[in-house]
């Protein structure tokens, strides 16, 4: 019984952690319909920048969090004027090519500055494990779990709540109607890209006391954040929750019962399940998947 | 007619003066020694992508040695310079095989460092007709395919295996106050080629050999591996003495991180080769609670040089100074390249020639034993061209206050295990 709740535990947590990769992505693909490719390298930069401040100023991650959400968005402020303005309309294919470039060109200017050596940020707390509902807990990754629940919940309820994120969606569905209707579609992707790297670089440095830090970091995310993003349903953050916990959950369970290698070819399975019978994901608008084709 | 002729001088203007540069930027300093020239082989590694951090420490091991070689005269009478390639992935390295061949004009590439790599370079090498000439990777495959001139310096995961499972019965058990055949172990591996091919030859030297009980066997992508909970469970209720395990880079470091956290206890952890386990980032990134661990190596701190012949303490001693002084400490990166390009001059000199036929000539007609030169190596060819296990020795080095120190044999080094079998976690020093 120990096994099931730990297994359970684990999947929570694991799930956050997915969740958390995810939040950006579902901003930036789920919402806008612009493909990135280049997000997990986004992490990889949160991630070196916790490493950074903890080895040079001794500054706590979660400190540096604070000051990582300002330097993220002036980034993505920049690399959207820089990169992504001139693809933004552009057909996927060419947002494709353009951001897997970005991705490469990020994995080695890191590889050229900081080597391939792996870095690690080792707290004094980050191996504190609690026992908790008879299983093992660790604190940065259950302080990783709290902060991705709330930013997800508070980007839901912005972006079904306020009227910025009414703008944000209504920019998304139809860029023509949009500015018809005096929307500056060009100031809403910006805002929208820039919150979305934010996003990325933000679940990089929560996640700096539990991984090492190396270059191609991003690579071990990346592609789970694309599934669970497409398996929520495109732009829906309470499915993009719901994605994590799931794909964690499929990990976790299938691990243990019929060996690790077996995790990917489950988790994919479930998403191909869900994309036959649900081609909006789980929670997505039904004929939503066509929008920004 | 003036603003054409403007327009030409500017258009050629900088394609000249890039040139004079280069031109200028190819003038070599003369060396000090009497060549005849140079003699030039491609340098075949991965120096950006994930593996460029073992990558790197192979181009350093092969630049020092590289020094120490011309200072003794270079080969065949010339002076070894190197073509250096870049080989993140398989795509790449047979690519750059191919530039090496046709716009270099190298006849021997050395390489690769990583058992997915190799088997691309070589094959690609092999359709050029020339000598490929490998100092690490570990896949069993790369000399069962027939090729005829191609070489491996470095035993293959078989010759990991036979010295895993050596260390374990002979060494490791009576220690642990048992005998090989009361042994539960457990095998857990990334799934490469590397570590599915070093796993799976002891697996069969355990149960065949020494009757070991296997409890439980795993594998896992190395790269895409984010949290070991369920492994980990599985382990906890097989309960093995003795964990094999074989990492990547930065898998190694999360599983033990985790076995802590979930406090998995096994007497003892024994793995092979310089990533994963072995590696320096491992004892950074855990510092004490990598302590106890073992690894399969080159020789590390504690290695009794005077157990070598009076040649191979020269070479050694030479080695180590200069890898210390450039990179600090010696990795195990470093002692594979240096040794496997020592033992490519020794072939040159034998053959004089780079001519397939007179090279392969040479390299079987090679028999050093143990304790020749680096390493404390030996060589003898096979016919496929496998560098032999008994003469490739191997150490087994343990993980002692942040530093891999050597410990097995007893004959070749001044250190001793520690800490056999691990206390519960929480009384580990």
């Amino acid at each position: 019984m120990d096994i099931f709740f730990q297994l359970l535990t684990t999947s929570l947590l694991l799930g956050g952690i997915y969740a958390l990769m995810s939040v950006g992505l579902t901003l930036i693909f789920g919402v806008m319909r612009v493909v990135n490719f280049a997000h997990g390298e986004f992490i990889m930069l949160g991630m070196y920048l916790a490493f950074w401040g903890f080895t040079l100023y001794h500054l706590d991650p979660y400190v540096i969090l604070l000051f990582s959400i300002p330097l993220f968005l002036a980034i993505g402020f920049l690399l959207y004027g820089m990169v992504m303005r001139g693809i933004i309309a552009a057909s996927h294919n060419v947002q494709i090519f353009t951001t897997v470039g970005l991705s490469i060109a990020l994995q080695n200017l890191a590889l050229v500055l900081w080597t391939g050596d792996f870095r690690f940020v080792r707290l004094d707390y980050s191996k504190t494990v609690f026992r908790f509902w008879r299983s093992y807990v660790n604190l940065p990754q259950l302080i990783a779990f709290a902060i991705a629940a709330v930013l997800m919940l508070t980007l839901f309820a912005l972006l079904r709540w306020t009227h910025f994120g009414k703008v944000v969606r209504a920019t998304a569905q139809d860029r023509e109607a949009a500015i018809l209707m005096g929307i500056d579609p060009d100031r809403i992707h910006r805002l929208t890209f820039a919150m979305g790297i934010t996003c990325a670089g933000v679940a990089g440095v929560l996640v700096s006391p539990l991984y090492s830090v190396y270059p191609t970091a991003g690579l071990q995310f990346v592609l789970i954040a694309y599934v669970v993003v497409v398996l929520g349903g495109l732009g829906n953050m309470i499915g993009a929750l719901l994605g994590s916990l799931i794909v964690a959950g499929v990990e976790v369970m299938g691990s243990f019962l019929l060996g690790t290698a077996w995790k990917e070819v489950l988790y994919f399975l479930v998403f191909l399940l869900v994309l036959i019978f649900r081609p909006a994901g789980l929670l997505g608008q039904r004929g939503a998947e066509t929008l920004g084709a | 007619m003036k603003r054409r002729a403007l327009r030409s001088i500017r258009f050629f203007s900088m394609p000249a003066i890039l040139m004079v540069c280069v031109g200028i930027l190819s003038l070599k300093p003369v060396a000090g020694q009497e060549f005849e020239g140079a003699y030039k082989i491609g340098i075949l590694e991965p120096l950006t992508g994930p593996l460029a951090f073992e990558g790197k420490r192979h181009l350093e091991g092969f630049e020092i040695a590289r020094e120490m070689i011309n200072e003794q005269g270079g080969v065949m009478g010339k002076r070894l310079v190197f073509a250096v390639a870049d080989a993140p992935d398989p795509t790449a390295a047979a690519n750059e095989v191919n530039r090496l061949v046709t716009q270099e004009g190298v006849k021997i590439i050395v390489g690769t460092y990583s058992s997915t790599l190799c088997g691309a370079a070589s094959s690609a090498a092999a359709r050029h007709n020339i000598i490929y000439w490998e100092t690490s990777c570990v896949d069993p495959r790369y000399a069962q395919r027939g090729l005829k001139n191609v070489y491996r310096t470095e035993i293959d995961a078989n010759g990991f295996a036979w010295y895993m499972v050596e260390f374990t019965a002979k060494y490791l058990a009576p220690k642990l106050g048992k005998s090989p055949d009361e042994l539960k172990v457990a095998f857990l591996s990334e799934d490469s080629s590397y570590g599915q091919g070093t796993t799976e030859a002891a697996r069969k030297r355990a149960k065949e050999e020494f009757q070991m009980q296997e409890v439980s066997v795993d594998y896992y992508a190395a790269l895409t591996t984010n949290d070991f909970t369920p492994i980990l469970l599985k382990l906890k209720q097989a309960g093995p003495d003795i964990l094999m395990a074989i990492g990547r880079g930065n898998d190694a470091i999360l599983f033990w991180k985790q076995a802590k956290e979930k406090d998995l206890q096994v007497q003892a952890l024994v793995s092979a080769g310089a990533t994963g386990y072995g590696s320096p980032d491992f004892g950074k990134a855990l510092g004490k609670d990598a302590n106890g661990v073992f690894a399969l190596l080159e020789p590390g701190p504690g290695f009794k040089i005077e157990a070598l012949s009076p040649e191979g303490q020269q070479l050694e001693r030479g080695f180590r100074e200069r890898v210390e002084k450039q990179a600090g400490a010696v990795y195990g990166g470093h002692q594979l390249a240096g040794a496997g390009l020592w033992l490519l001059k020794i072939v040159l000199d034998k053959a004089q020639s780079d001519d397939p036929e007179k090279f392969r000539q040479a390299v079987l007609s090679l028999d050093l034993p143990v304790g020749s030169f680096l390493n404390g190596w030996g060589v003898k060819f096979q016919e496929n061209g496998q560098n032999a296990g008994e003469r490739v020795q191997h150490y087994m080095l343990q993980w002692q206050d942040g530093n891999l120190v050597t410990v097995w044999p007893e004959e070749f080094t001044t250190y001793r295990m520690k800490w056999m079998p691990f206390p519960p976690w929480d009384q580990r020093q």
